[in-house]
């Protein structure tokens, strides 16, 4: 048991890319228990190298959320192995969990999930609460943050008081404001206009090429047309991936289920 | 099948809440929902300055009481004839005060003697009519025994004593009309007049005197022909001595028959009233407690809600990094805030109702701080309790589920 617990247990995951393995997942599988029960996410092969813009497609109920809430460990695998920092997940106790997402993923939600009555600042702050930096720190980290994503002069602001493209800014602020490894976004235009939309992913571009690793899953297919990188999923499975750099291991090793 | 949230290894990242933040977390939810956290706090409030107002007010009424105890002494025997085995009441020998002034710890002794004669302003009027007035036959150290002071005219002395003069209790006075002695009142006992040369002010501890009208016991003796053995013998000790006297009381006032005579404390019939006050203080305690119980249950109520209305929130605070352990805390602390609030609204409305019944009451405010604290303690503990299954409910709560968007 606790030889197992080792990481990755020497088996070094194939690297043909000269950028570093983000995050790695190896034959995962979530069944939700019903009758009969869901393989919402089904036997999933996928590797996100440090720096990457990746757009998961599909359509709905296809386990887009599910596999995005499995990366951001918010949720864990029925089977299979989830890597982050070359770190086994599934050996990690749910407090450990926390800690990593304290400190390396970044969540953007479709419905913002700001809380309300904080100014955009203590939103913004929140996402530096769980990592022990002080106040006064955690409001300078995000004032920076918040002129980054072009919220200078909206910093005192409640969340009723902004849009819901400016919310979504502040959303992203939160999930950038701790420098974490990488950044989910489920649907992050889904409730905004596409004036607001092209915005945001006007946004999401910029940070990409500030070195940001983003992770978005969209509906829009033009949206995910211009991304670098398209990965689509149906029925749980793994579709296609429009980079061929990291194919998914089972369909290398040929195996089934 | 692995279970979802097993145990595990602790992992190279590590979640932590700073001390401020985790009170900091907590009134969020008191921040943002004023209105709501006010409504549920008024209840233990309520409850708290219930049973802060009940604390504070008998510990002033029983300052207040031990204040009076005090200046009485609790030094003051009373020795009465009781009734012997046949039912027929007996009388004390008339040299007892004599034998119990010999009782080395004993300060003062002195008795009176019932005359059944009755006391009226005129001579008009029928002697058989009742006042409740009684008549005794009293000896010159009467008043210095019982600490009696004159609050018209002058008490007995040795000379008064000898002549066919009164001196009224207070009560006896007022239901004959005399409230001083500048007219120079005469009254009307058995057939006789005596000038009224003194009306004394009240005894708490001595309320058959206050009903009396105290002529000489030579007196009596001469003008009505009656033996003037003692009814009642009043005895003040030294006040370490107050047990042992009255242990031997008895016996020395009547040495034949020691159990057909009585002894008593008077300030003890005084002291019950403290215990009354009990009875009343732990119904009222009782409701107070009635009060914390439902506005706990109230807070507790409010939490599950709050709760479930911020599902979203507790998701994304799981997602930002927080631990069950500071989900839990949060709702915890939020609760233990919301309850102590209430306490200290509590606190200040029971010392304010306290501030006021002693006023009205005239006595001194005796600081309720032993309830003051009850009441602190008591908001924290009921906010830490009550908030806790709520908040435990809330660390559950599956992440995942929590920030999908709600059906
Ligand atoms: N808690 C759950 N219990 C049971 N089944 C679930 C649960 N959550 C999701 N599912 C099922 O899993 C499948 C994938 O759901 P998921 O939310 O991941 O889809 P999605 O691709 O994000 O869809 P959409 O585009 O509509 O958001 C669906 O069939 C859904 O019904
Ligand atoms: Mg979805």
């Amino acid at each position: 048991m606790i030889s197992k617990s080792k990481r990755i247990n020497g088996v070094s995951p194939p690297i043909n890319d000269e950028r570093s393995t983000v995050l790695e997942l190896r034959r995962v599988v979530r069944q939700y228990e019903g009758t009969p029960p869901v393989r919402a996410v089904d036997n999933v092969d996928l590797r996100i190298a440090t720096g990457e813009l990746v757009a998961i497609v599909g359509p709905s109920g296809s386990g887009k959320s599910t596999l995005l809430n499995l990366i951001g460990t918010l949720d864990r695998p029925t089977s299979g192995r989830l890597f982050v920092d070359g770190v086994d997940t599934s050996e990690l106790s749910d407090s450990a969990l926390a800690g990593l997402r304290s400190a390396r993923i970044g969540f953007v939600f479709q419905q913002f999930h700001l809380l309300s009555g904080m100014t955009a600042v203590e939103n913004v702050a929140a996402g530096l609460l769980y990592r022990g930096i002080s106040r006064t720190e955690r409001r300078k980290r995000s004032t920076e943050v918040l002129k980054r994503v072009g919220l200078g002069h909206r910093l005192s602001h409640l969340p009723n008081k902004l849009s819901g493209g400016e919310r979504q800014r502040v959303a992203i602020a939160r999930a950038l404001v701790g420098d974490p490894a990488i950044v989910l976004a489920d649907e992050p235009t889904g409730n905004l206009d596409s004036k607001t939309s092209n915005e945001i992913v006007e946004l999401m571009h910029r940070l990409h090429a500030d070195g940001s690793t983003i992770v978005v899953i969209t509906h829009d297919k033009e949206l995910a047309a211009n991304l670098p990188r398209q990965i689509s999923i149906r029925d749980g499975k793994l579709e296609s991936d429009s980079t061929n750099r990291t194919p998914p291991l089972s369909v290398v090793q040929g195996a089934g289920r | 099948m692995k279970s979802p949230f097993t145990k595990g290894k602790s992992g190279p990242w590590k979640s932590q809440l700073r001390p401020g933040d985790v009170i900091g977390t907590g009134t969020v939810g008191l921040r943002t929902r004023r209105a709501r956290a006010a409504f549920t706090a008024i209840g233990i409030a309520i409850g708290i300055a219930s049973m802060v107002a009940v604390m504070g007010i008998s510990s002033s009424s029983r300052a207040d009481l031990l204040a009076e105890l005090d200046s009485l002494g609790t030094n003051l025997l009373q020795v009465r004839p009781g009734q012997n085995t046949f039912g027929d009441s007996v009388k004390m020998s008339a040299d007892a005060p004599g034998m119990i002034r010999r009782i080395a710890p004993v300060e003062a002794a002195t008795s009176v003697s019932e005359i059944n004669k009755t006391v009226q302003r005129s001579d008009k009027v029928p002697s058989n009519t009742k006042n409740g007035i009684t008549t005794y036959g009293s000896e010159a150290n009467l008043a210095s025994t019982l600490g009696a002071k004159a609050s018209s005219g002058r008490v007995h002395d040795k000379a008064s004593v000898k002549l066919p003069t009164v001196v009224l209790g207070s009560v006896s006075a007022e239901r004959l009309g005399i409230t001083d002695v500048e007219t120079a009142p005469r009254v009307w006992i058995g057939g006789k007049w005596f000038a009224v040369i003194g009306v004394l002010e009240p005894l708490p501890l001595n309320p058959e005197i206050d009903r009396s009208a105290l002529i000489g016991l030579d007196v009596a003796r001469s003008t009505f022909d009656v033996k003037g053995l003692p009814s009642s013998i009043y005895v003040r000790t030294t006040p370490e001595q107050v047990e042992n006297v009255r242990s031997v009381l008895a016996r020395t006032a009547s040495p034949g028959a020691p159990n057909e005579v009585s002894v008593a404390r008077p300030s003890d019939a005084l002291a019950a009233r403290a215990e009354v006050d009990k009875n009343l203080q732990t119904l009222l305690l009782g409701l107070g407690g009635v009060a914390l119980l439902v506005g706990g249950v109230g807070i507790a109520n409010v939490m599950v809600i709050s709760v479930i209305e911020r599902r979203a929130e507790i998701g994304v605070r799981r997602a930002l990094g927080a631990t069950r352990r500071h989900i839990r805390n949060q709702f915890v602390v939020e609760s233990t805030l919301l309850s102590l609030l209430g306490g200290l609204l509590g606190v200040a409305g029971g010392f304010g109702v306290t501030a006021f019944y002693a006023n009205s009451q005239g006595w001194l405010l005796a600081l309720p701080v032993q309830g003051m604290v009850f009441g602190v303690v008591a908001a924290l503990l009921i906010g830490a309790l009550a908030g806790l299954y709520p908040a435990v409910r809330a660390a559950r709560l599956d992440p995942a589920e929590a920030v999908r968007p709600a059906a």
